[in-house]
């Protein structure tokens, strides 16, 4: 029972993490209706940029505030310049030019940062905290992830709760027409929304790069991984990517601890399976996935 | 009068016609090449093998699948596992042949086509890629999870079946191309004596062989008896004390999660580098991979001209009309999954001949990307559009390679080149030229001739 606890407590960071990168495509499909497979191309770039930053400065704070910016201009130059002049009705197009997006972002990382896979410094303890007699499995660094994910989410919340740039999200979200019609400036409103996906994606980017290595291929798993929580979650629900996100990070540390990691990535390919065929509009939300 | 091309049966004629003096001609080609040109070949076929399908799946059914890298797997691991293992077809007891492995790794294709088309078929697009995505990501981890059976990260090495003399790569002597990471050679030299089996039983002549010209290659004297075949290769196999150790290796061995476009997939640049050990080699490989080419392109012009394909245009451009029609939305759409996954399982096991390996590293997510990049840059709704993706997926990162040797460019400004330009070019395309290659020739050709358009 003591290792069930453990295993759990170990999936925490993890799940936080994958919570982080499905909310940004999330965010991004509430905004303009695309899922972004460039997303974790566009936080690999980010992170390596805060790795630059990390070496010159030596301050991991600048270093995320950096992946921030970055990564919110990341986003928006991918809006800008690919997803806004696909044809609307062009959906496979939509789709092929993200992966043309992520192909070239991880190809100019390889030509900017080669050497391959690369370590990125630890900025705070992950060794096991040690309380009550024994060693839990759980960092100090497990905890400022969840809690820069838990002020993230909060943030993004009251965003869309309390401001009148969320509600124009959601609005532009619901119905681009009316939306329109109503005085909202929709085509900024979608940018903006690609550019918060971006920093959120940037965020997550960098969290996950002290625990893992940084190379140009390396977030190819975490990409199925969110996508998996976010289909699962809804794709359109913030709160749905967040719980399905930690609820994954959780199962996947269980696979890995009882059996082997390398058992994850099919586990969650099961899991996604099963969704899809049980419930393909997720669990968290009412549209439609199927089509016919 | 009676319209000739009317008559029932015209049309397939016709198509027969067109590939078998496609096929002709490219094994004259083959013939008339150097080794180099015909490894080139048979790859560039190989691939257009397998978009064949995906035209089939995304141009003319529009699902959006990233999926067919690992149905190669599906039918690279089947081609493996059956020839290795079977002496004779069971049940049956007829003796192998390695056209028996093909035929099977088909099978195996269209099985898990049907599992994965009946998930899919009903999901809109992102769902669909999403889903395929993570196949390619999950299917070949799966290798790596049964190490006995499929031989983990090293993956399985294969003899190929092969007509002429001992297919014999003498490892001391083979000159490893310096730009080939010599890591990743290494698998393809240390087969697994005990698995290697020693009966070669030569391919029997084609299939399409009697009805074109041109197959002077695969005439009888080109295939010797199965029995001189399988001495000269065990002997060479035997001479195995200066390979590397086989516990050296795995670690070693690109990751299925680390691979990128086949560009950087390493068992190809390694097969590159044992080009000159075996002269013929590569052209037995180029015939092969041409006439499944050939005889898939058969079938796919079938389809694609006829009934089938304008019921999977109905159903991409609008399934509710095509469902008031009398189609079954769903049908259609799990159709072109299936045969989508026999293509490209029968590709995959073309390439585990040109490989003579199969391995996670060989069939990870860049055999998927690149497969879609192909047939979008070529031309997602026309045949014509994957065989040029096929020659693109070849030629362009030799250019690349050639202009970066010429400008002296830095390792890894060059290695990464080709996939910058393939993911630029595949968003130029999508934005500018949504029909590829192919569609903005038509399209320029329709402006000059202002016949009434379709859409690409």
């Amino acid at each position: 029972m003591t290792t069930f606890l453990d295993y759990l407590l170990g999936g925490l960071g993890s799940g936080a993490i994958i919570a982080l990168m499905a909310l940004s495509l999330v965010l991004i499909w509430r905004s303009t209706r695309v899922v972004n497979f460039a997303q974790v191309g566009q936080a690999m770039f980010t992170t390596f940029i805060a790795l630059s930053i990390q070496t010159w400065t030596g301050s991991w704070f600048i270093a995320l505030v950096g992946a921030l910016a970055a990564g919110a201009l990341l986003g928006v130059i991918i809006q800008y310049l690919v997803l806004r002049p696909v044809k609307r009705n062009d959906t496979s197009g939509a789709i092929i030019a993200t992966f043309g997006v992520l192909i070239a972002l991880q190809a100019a990382a390889g030509m900017i940062w080669p050497g391959g896979s690369q370590a990125f410094p630890q900025p705070f303890n992950n060794a096991g905290i040690e309380f009550a007699g024994r060693v839990w499995p759980i960092s100090v660094y497990d905890f400022v992830v969840i809690g820069i994910t838990a002020l993230l989410v909060l943030g993004l919340t009251l965003l869309f709760t309390k401001t009148s740039l969320g509600l124009s999200m959601r609005a532009a979200a619901f119905n681009p027409e009316v939306a329109k019609l109503s005085g909202v400036r929709v085509s900024r409103v979608l940018t903006f929304g690609w550019a918060l996906a971006g920093s959120v994606g940037a965020v997550a980017g960098v969290l996950v790069a002290p625990v893992s290595t940084i190379s140009p291929n390396s977030f190819d798993i975490l990409l199925v991984y969110a996508f998996t929580v976010a289909v699962i979650g809804g794709l359109d629900s913030l709160i749905g990517a967040i719980s399905i996100g930690v609820f994954t990070g959780l199962v996947i540390s269980l696979v890995s601890g009882y059996s082997d990691s390398g058992n994850a990535p099919i586990v969650a390919l099961l899991l996604l399976a099963l969704n899809l065929i049980l419930k393909p509009e997720g669990v968290f939300s009412h549209h439609k996935a199927r089509s016919v | 009068m009676v319209n000739l091309l009317r008559l029932p049966g015209a049309r397939l004629i016709g198509h027969l016609a067109i590939v078998v003096v496609i096929w002709a001609v490219l094994l004259r080609i083959n013939d008339a090449v150097d080794p180099l040109m015909s490894y080139y070949l048979a790859l560039a076929a190989m691939y257009a093998t397998a978009m064949f399908g995906m035209v089939i799946l995304v141009g003319l059914s529009g699902q959006v699948s990233l999926g067919n890298g690992a149905l190669m797997a599906i039918g690279g691991y089947v081609f493996a596992l059956t020839s290795l293992n079977w002496q004779t077809v069971p049940i049956l007891g007829w003796p192998w042949n390695p056209i028996w492995s093909m035929v099977f790794a088909g099978f195996g294709g269209i099985g898990v086509g049907l599992i994965i088309g009946w998930i899919g078929a009903r999901l809109r697009g992102p769902y669909l890629a999403g889903l395929t995505l993570g196949i390619a990501v999950g299917l070949p981890a799966v290798a790596t999870r049964f190490p006995e059976l499929l031989g983990g990260e090293t993956g399985l090495m294969l003899t190929v079946p092969y007509p002429e003399g001992g297919y014999a790569p003498a490892v001391a002597d083979v000159p490893l191309d310096e730009s080939a990471p010599t890591a990743e050679a290494v698998p393809l030299e240390q087969a697994p004596l005990d698995e290697v089996p020693l009966e070669q039983a030569p391919l029997e002549q084609a299939p399409l062989d009697g009805e074109g010209a041109g197959d002077d290659m695969l005439t009888a004297d080109n295939f010797p008896s199965a029995d001189s075949a399988a001495s000269p290769a065990a002997e060479d196999l035997l001479t195995a004390d200066n390979f590397p150790s086989a516990a050296a290796t795995p670690t070693e061995i690109a990751l299925p999660l680390d691979t990128a476009l086949p560009t950087d997939a390493d068992p190809i640049a390694a097969a590159g580098a044992l080009l000159d050990s075996s002269f013929v080699l590569e052209r037995w490989q180029a015939t092969l991979a041409v006439t499944a080419a050939c005889i898939i392109g058969f079938l796919a012009l079938n389809l694609v001209r006829g009934r089938q394909g304008r019921v999977w245009r109905a159903v991409r451009d609008d399934s509710v009309a095509a469902a008031v029609a009398g189609i079954s939305p769903a049908g259609s759409k799990i159709s072109a999954f299936v045969i989508s996954s026999f293509f490209a399982a029968i590709a995959g096991a073309v390439f585990a001949q040109i490989l003579s390996y199969v391995g996670p590293g060989a069939f990870g997510l860049g055999l998927s990307l690149s497969l879609l990049v192909g047939v979008v840059l070529g031309g997602r709704a026309s045949l014509g559009g994957a065989i040029i993706g096929g020659v693109l997926l070849v030629a362009l990162p030799e250019l690349v390679f050639k202009v970066a040797g010429e400008r002296g460019w830095p390792a890894n400004i060059t290695d990464n080149a080709p996939n910058l330009v393939y993911g630029l070019l595949v968003v130029l395309v999508v934005l500018v030229a949504p029909g590829g290659i192919l569609g903005g020739l038509k399209d320029g050709g329709k402006r000059l001739t202002t016949k009434s358009s379709t859409r690409p």
